[in-house]
């Protein structure tokens, strides 16, 4: 016999917390193990009672969604988080992912939605509806972007740039780099406080490892 | 969702059934011409400008009882001849379904 989803019910909201749970038990795959009007109540009740899935509605009284999943990360991490939001913004879609939830439900959505959603997160997967999925790419491609510049950065280094920092992997004080370039010490030193500069970074240390990463460092 | 919970609560009770669901204001006004009912319960969920829709139905269904839920449902009030008649906080479903009872008998 297939085991029950164990899930419990956190929202402010008495007549939506009661008639979720009516509707719930009448699935053949879930149980209600516990409820909570507020998110403090909520917390202390889902620690004791550790229930699979989680429904936390995003404005409660106390601790709100946000606040209440975070502090789950902490303190139940296996309890899986599905967020029962007021409205379609990418921000708040964004700060649920950040603070641990596995799931966005807005409160408008059928209730068929909803049992989809615990059925799909008690799985092991992430879900929110398309609509969501598609404005929360369009937030991601905005954050992305506003980071571009930085990422810009490391192609704009000149072939000596690049030079001078593979002879600063391999260990070569400036003046051994100078000798080693047929250049002044003084432009080593120029050449490397460009580096830095332009990769907004404290020093060499930091550079040959930014270089690592990227896999800029040149053969010898 | 809280209409799916409000016609899941009123579809398991004898006495009262569930005539139809409507999306948005300008539908309701269509359909109660249609489909009479004796309750309307609005969710501020699915439809806004609540008391124009109150006027706009009482103008043609005098004698209609209207519920609102208020946002996020955290108080029910009940209309009578366009007036307030039950006011509950924080409703459990056993009040909202005796609220309703009261009303319409």
């Amino acid at each position: 016999m297939q085991e029950s989803i164990q899930i419990f019910i956190a929202d402010d909201n008495r007549l939506l917390r009661e008639g979720l749970v009516s509707m719930l038990v009448e699935q053949n795959d879930m149980l209600v193990v516990g409820k909570a009007p507020s998110g403090r109540e909520a917390l202390e009740q889902i620690k004791r009672l550790r229930p699979e899935v989680a429904l936390i509605d995003i404005g409660m009284p106390d601790k709100d969604g946000i606040e209440l999943t975070q502090a789950l990360r902490q303190d139940a991490p296996e309890v899986k988080v599905i967020i029962l939001g007021m409205i379609d913004l990418s921000d708040e879609i964004m700060q649920c992912i950040e603070a641990g939830a596995a799931g966005y439900v807005l409160k408008e959505s059928s209730f068929d939605h909803l049992v989809e959603t615990i059925r799909s997160v008690h799985r092991g997967e992430s879900f929110c509806s398309p609509q969501m999925t598609a404005s929360l790419f369009t937030r991601i491609a905005e954050l992305a972007s506003e980071k571009m510049p930085k990422l810009q950065n490391s192609v704009k280094l000149t072939v000596r740039e690049l030079e001078i920092i593979t002879l600063i992997a391999e260990g070569l004080p400036n003046k051994e780099i100078a000798q080693r370039l047929f250049i002044e010490t003084q432009t080593v030193k120029n050449h490397v406080h460009n580096i830095l500069d332009k990769l907004q970074l404290q020093n060499r240390l930091e550079a040959v490892r930014y270089a690592r990463e990227r896999n800029l460092l040149k053969q010898s | 969702m809280l209409s799916d919970v409000i016609r899941s609560m009123i579809e398991h009770q004898p006495d009262m059934r569930v005539v139809c669901e409507v999306l948005d204001p300008i539908e309701l006004l269509r359909t109660m011409r249609l489909v009479p009912a004796d309750v309307v319960i609005i969710t501020p969920l699915k439809v806004n400008g609540d008391q124009r829709i109150c006027n706009h139905l009482l103008e043609e269904h005098p004698l209609l009882k209207i519920m609102i839920l208020s946002a996020n449902s955290k108080a029910g009030l009940l209309f009578q001849m366009g007036v307030p008649t039950i006011r509950i906080d924080d409703p459990s479903e056993q009040e909202i379904l005796s609220a309703l009872r009261t009303i319409v008998r």
